[in-house]
């Protein structure tokens, strides 16, 4: 690994290598460095890819990228222990706007792609160090004895960021940053029985999110996912929920599949990976605070490029935009110390504007309201206004008698509900 | 819909067990700096904090195995005392996720 390339990019995960594709398209000696046995082995996400900035950042995928199964149907539900709320929505047309695969067979389609494009994707490497001239310029990087040295480092190591870290770029994360996802892929020997059991036809892919007993009432949430035989299930926890939660992290996913509501639907289902990995929770706000230095961009989980609506977490869009805006600040810069417009693409692309709009979403969101108040309050009123004794209730009695069994009040309610709609 | 047989709580163990590894016996990438320190600590968040029970207490103290880690960071983050020396395992060794 003696030879000097263009450019080295950490980490083989959908930012990395939408770089490393983009680059070697216009013809870049590209380097990728990957700790992992093969792209995608060392990656967890929950199951679902959004379509709409892919179709302008990466339109290939179209062609042939695998997308198990094209979003029908979406849940989100209210949980408790006894009972579930839950809002459906689909357009009656099929769109395809959103698909379900796992970040395994996505990142390996990435890959395949950016090796056809002439990258070079050297696996089982651990990157040390990002290294830097005596001027403070990136230059290269260390992976134990051996250095490799380019004109340009982009750094897409993902949420840990040890690399940022150890360079001094950004401080240690802490739990306010970051949540930790379980989750169990679980397969159906015939997949016909996971459609009918969750309403789908076939090929049609359903994404269901829930808030409320999946994480303890704490902010976070649970999820489960259609892939083509296999459903990704599981439960996000925000780190600093430690001091309050009471089942382990390491049960929390099967709690959910022991749950007498889901236990149904995934009856006789196998286990046939259980995984886990950390996410940004605050997006923008755990940004470094450039995205561009001599010789070094940042993109994806590692510039904090992810965004947390509620339940929903949306990464790879970003990640794969970011990789894609670096690869062309690097083809226009022509020098490494001319990288800044990487911030400037950043800024007036969707990603920042996404971002700062939903910057205190997560802070919203931690509030109790969302994910205690609101699973607890929605259910009670559901039962009491559907539980027929005595006295047909009506809406406003059973909104009374729920109200008056948990102590708050109708306008608290209210405006705490469009807060927490605004984001969940 | 058919009646079901019930569900089993599976365990940690048993869950983690269907995974595909490559362990480094001989490094353990992960270390607990000073486990004297964990005594003081009161909640030892590593111990249900981390998705694959890999810190496990034992009276006052803390022993932690590395064989299972999912590489997922949680622990380094959520330990309160920074006391925890956390990189990945060496080249290509740890999990190998195949369907996440
Ligand atoms: C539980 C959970 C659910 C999620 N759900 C969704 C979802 O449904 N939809 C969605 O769009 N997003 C989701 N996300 C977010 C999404 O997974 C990420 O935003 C996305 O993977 C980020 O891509 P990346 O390339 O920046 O980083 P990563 O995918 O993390 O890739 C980083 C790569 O760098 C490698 N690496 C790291 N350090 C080094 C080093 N020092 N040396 C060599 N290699 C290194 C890693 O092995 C890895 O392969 C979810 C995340 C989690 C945790
Ligand atoms: S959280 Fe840190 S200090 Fe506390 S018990 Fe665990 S390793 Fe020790
Ligand atoms: S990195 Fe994650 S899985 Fe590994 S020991 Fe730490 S918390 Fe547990």
């Amino acid at each position: 690994m003696s030879s000097k390339f263009d450019v080295i990019v950490v980490g083989a995960g959908p930012a990395g290598l939408a770089a490393a594709y983009k680059l070697a398209s216009a013809g870049f000696k590209v380097l990728v460095l990957e700790r992992g046995r093969e792209p995608g082995s060392k990656q967890v996400y929950g199951g679902r890819i959004y379509a709409y900035w892919l179709d302008k950042y990466l339109p290939e995928f179209r062609k042939d990228a695998p997308t198990d199964r094209w979003v029908r149907k979406e849940r989100v539900s209210l949980m408790t222990d006894e009972s579930v709320t839950t809002i459906e929505f689909e357009v009656v047309k099929p769109e395809k706007t959103s698909f379900v695969t796992s970040l395994y067979s996505f990142t390996s389609w990435l890959g395949k792609l950016a090796a056809s494009a002439g990258a070079k994707i050297v696996t089982e490497v651990v990157v040390d160090e990002l290294l830097r001239d005596e001027k403070g310029r990136f230059i290269g990087v260390r992976s134990g004895q051996d250095k490799v040295y380019a004109d340009y480092i982009i750094d897409a190591e993902g949420v840990n960021r040890l690399l940022l870290e150890r360079a001094g770029i950004v401080p240690r994360l802490k739990p306010e940053l970051v949540a930790v996802g379980a989750k169990e892929v679980l397969k159906f020997d015939n997949r016909k029985i996971m459609e009918d059991r969750l309403g789908l036809s076939e090929d049609e892919g359903l994404a269901w999110a829930f808030a409320g007993w999946p994480t303890e009432y704490l902010p976070g949430g649970g999820f489960l996912y259609t892939y083509r035989d296999s459903v990704a299930l599981g439960v996000v926890v925000y780190l600093t929920a430690w001091r309050q939660l009471v089942t382990p992290v390491y049960d929390l996913a099967e709690r959910l599949r022991t749950h007498p509501y889901i236990a149904r639907l995934v009856a006789g289902a196998s286990l046939q990976e259980y995984s886990a990995h950390l996410t940004p929770v605050a997006g923008i706000s755990m940004a470094p605070p450039r995205f561009s230095y001599d010789g070094l961009l940042i993109a994806g989980d590692a510039a904090g490029f992810l965004m947390h609506a509620g339940v929903l977490i949306r990464g790879v869009d970003f990640a794969v935009a970011s990789g894609v805006l670096a690869a062309e600040a690097i083809k226009e810069a022509g020098r490494p110390d001319a990288l800044s417009r990487y911030d400037d693409k950043l800024k007036s692309s969707f990603i920042i504007r996404d971002l700062a709009a939903f910057r205190n979403a997560d802070k919203v969101l931690s509030g109790q309201f969302a994910f205690n108040d609101l699973p607890k309050l929605v259910n009670a009123l559901m039962r009491n206004y559907f539980t027929i004794e005595d006295r047909p209730p009506t809406i406003a009695s059973a909104l009374k008698t729920t109200l008056g069994e948990s102590n708050v009040s109708l306008t608290k309610v209210l405006i705490n509900m469009m807060y927490a709609l605004a984001y969940l | 819909m058919t009646a079901q047989q019930p569900v089993k709580f599976m365990t940690i163990e048993e869950r983690l067990n269907v995974n595909a590894w490559d362990v480094d016996i001989y490094r353990p990438h992960i270390k607990i700096k000073d486990p004297d320190k964990c005594r003081y600590c009161e909640k030892k968040p590593c111990t249900y904090m981390c998705p694959a029970k890999c810190y496990v207490q034992q009276g006052n103290i803390v022993v932690l195995s590395t064989e299972a880690c999912l590489e997922c960071g949680t622990c380094r983050v959520v330990c309160p005392y920074e006391n925890i020396d956390w990189n990945y395992p060496r080249s290509g060794m740890g999990v190998w996720f195949r369907f996440s």
